[in-house]
């Protein structure tokens, strides 16, 4: 299954206008990424990570190129569709965490059952809490959890519907070393245990150079494609 | 956890909020419930008053009819009077069924209403007077022992607040006589419950009427006749026939024209209320923009957040109407009092009728608002873009 493809990106452009001016987040850039790969992002601020992460995560539109997710098209496809796939297929990481403040550990995690009419799989949130850590904080709010903590539930709550690809947009933005590291440990585990498609946008060098594959973007380019395989293990 | 608790807990984190809102809709159903159940209470109270008097016309001295009609509806007298010659002269009317002679009297009694004072009403009666009373009959005692004796029977609430029975004398203020009370009558729900009823000739030699009469019941043998009946009493100058259909008529109109102000002011409440719900909901849609974001972008569908914010209005409304409710259940008798101090003439029977259908009806009607004031804001929530949120979030 190495050789199947979770992204498929061609001439991939995206373009912000507004009244002043137009920016160009990403200029025609060509990726490919494989299921089972783990792969970081990396560049500095406004070079197009967000960006690239927004359009494989469905959540905007691109400009012109060519795009396949899962073997989706996204181009075309109403709201609806797009938030099925989101639901279905991709687990999603914030830097900010965006946990539902009302909602325990437990709750978080919930959600996407919710959304994906999924309520037999009832112990699979629990499993999850306690996958990353979190056995005994499932009845705990967001504001009583930590943020190394509140990262590992947005983490379970990203695994909730099982997706194909977990997308990570800046995990780490928010986390202290310590924490940094654990939270990519975990990437790390989930990647080999499961084949977990991981995508991670980082600023964090060491970190990213954990992944398997290191795309370097600047400025909307890609400036470098550093397949490190062999050299973490794999 | 599904939909319906998670828009709990959404209500739940803003408590005060949402009290405050789930409170504005109880006070407005509260409104709307006692008003109607005043309105529906109201009416079969009065209806009920009116079939129990037991007479279709009432023939007074002339006045105003409906002043005379309420003092009548509530025993009292104060009334001009009629010749007894009268009963004598239109008693053999060929569409009378049954006819009986009234003398309503009133005596002020410094030592009633625990040393308040009142004023206690007699009415003389003669034995016609029971066929006209279907529903009254002697519960203790019996009738009196002959037409000019000093013996009385009392009312239900009479002999129970006098705490008199059957062979106890009572005495009438101001006047030198002593009645024993030969019977007591049952309790029939009408303002005859507190009357003290006498002889007809015993009453008016006791106030010094005699050969006066204050009204004459009359059952008609057909009621559709009424009008062939008062223009054969026309010539009679001194006196006027009242049907106590027309009087029900009257005071319902009266009080109805006053219903359309108060129901004026009850979909006010409503009004106002649905834009607090509206408001309410709104804000908190605004504020939770980034967290509508959140879910759909971790796969909330349209319509998941469409769902999530109606429940929300929904819950808000069904509380507001369940307290509502309750509300107007428990404070009706509050109202009822307050009504009845208000009103002209209050009927005897529960001026509030709460009836399960008005509580189905009026729960409904909330329901189907918080459905309307919910469309606004859910549809907001909806159409939210997930990508703002996030890039807002950055």
């Amino acid at each position: 299954m190495m050789g199947e493809l979770v992204v498929k990106a061609s001439k991939l452009k995206k373009e912000y206008s507004s009244v002043s001016q137009r920016i160009v987040a990403l200029k025609e850039i060509d990726i490919e990424i494989k299921k089972s790969e783990f792969v970081a992002i990396m560049g500095p601020s406004g070079a197009g990570k967000t960006t690239f992460l927004n359009l494989v995560g469905c959540l905007d539109g691109l400009t012109s190129g060519k795009l396949n997710i899962l073997g989706c098209d996204p181009t075309g496809l109403n709201e609806d569709k797009l938030s099925r796939i989101r639901v279905e297929k991709i687990g999603f990481v914030f830097e900010d965490f965006f946990l539902i403040s009302s909602l325990n550990a437990l709750e978080n995690v919930q959600l996407p059952l919710i959304f994906s009419r999924n309520y037999k799989n009832n112990n699979r949130p629990r499993d999850l809490l306690k996958r990353v850590g979190l056995s005994h904080r499932l009845t705990h709010f967001p504001n009583e959890l930590s943020g190394g903590e509140l990262q590992r539930v947005a983490v379970a709550r990203a695994l909730a519907n099982n997706p194909e690809v977990l997308l990570a947009d800046e995990p780490t933005g928010n986390l202290d070393s310590k924490n940094a590291q654990e939270l990519f440990t975990l990437f790390r585990d989930l990647n080999r245990e499961k084949g977990l498609t991981i995508v991670v946008a980082t600023h964090n060098v060491k970190l990213g150079y954990s992944a398997d594959r290191v795309i370097h973007l600047s400025d909307g380019k890609i400036e470098k494609d550093e397949r490190l395989v062999g050299e973490n293990g794999r | 956890m599904k939909f319906f608790i998670l828009a709990y807990k959404n209500l739940k984190r803003r408590k005060l909020r949402s009290f405050l809102t789930i409170g504005g809709v109880a006070v407005a159903v509260a409104v709307l419930v006692s008003l109607l159940g005043f309105n529906a209470g109201y009416q079969d109270a009065l209806t009920s008053d009116v079939d129990k008097m037991g007479y279709q016309v009432v023939v007074t001295a002339k006045g105003c009819p409906y002043e005379a009609a309420t003092m009548i509806l509530n025993g009292e007298a104060g009334l001009k009077f009629i010749d007894e010659d009268i009963y004598k002269q239109i008693t053999s009317d060929p569409d009378i069924d049954k006819i009986t002679p009234l003398l309503a009297q009133l005596a002020y009694d410094p030592e009633k209403m625990e040393g308040k004072g009142g004023f206690t009403n007699y009415l003389g009666i003669e034995e016609s007077y029971m066929p006209l009373k279907p529903n009254v009959e002697i519960i203790k005692g019996e009738w009196f022992s002959g037409n000019d004796v000093n013996e009385a029977i009392l009312g239900y609430e009479a002999a129970e607040s006098e705490q008199k029975s059957v062979g106890d004398k009572i005495s009438i203020p101001g006047k030198d006589i002593t009645l024993t009370i030969v019977g007591v009558f049952n309790r029939t729900g009408s303002q005859e419950d507190g009357t003290v009823f006498l002889p007809l000739k015993t009453t008016q030699r006791i106030f010094d009427t005699e050969g006066k009469l204050t009204g004459i019941g009359i059952k008609l043998k057909q009621i559709e006749k009424i009008s062939e009946f008062e223009d054969r009493l026309y010539p009679i100058a001194s006196i006027q026939v009242i049907s106590m259909s027309q009087v029900k008529g009257t005071i319902l109109n009266l009080v109805n024209s006053a219903k359309v102000l108060i129901m004026s002011v009850a979909f006010i409440a409503i009004f106002v209320a649905i834009l607090g719900v509206i408001n309410t909901i709104l804000m908190s849609v605004s504020e939770r923009t980034q967290e509508i974001g959140i879910m759909k972008a971790i796969g909330a569908s349209k319509l998941d957040i469409f769902k999530l914010i109606w429940i929300e209005t929904l819950i808000v409304c069904t509380l507001g109407g369940i307290f509502g409710s309750i509300i107007a259940i428990i404070g009706g008798n509050l109202v009822e009092l307050l009504v009845r101090k208000a009103m002209p003439y209050a009927p005897s029977g529960k001026l509030l009728l709460i009836t399960p259908d008005l509580l189905a009806y009026s729960f409904l009607g909330v329901i189907i608002v918080g459905i309307i004031s919910g469309l606004l804001p859910a549809l907001k929530a909806a159409s939210m873009r997930p990508i703002e949120v996030i890039r807002s979030g950055e």
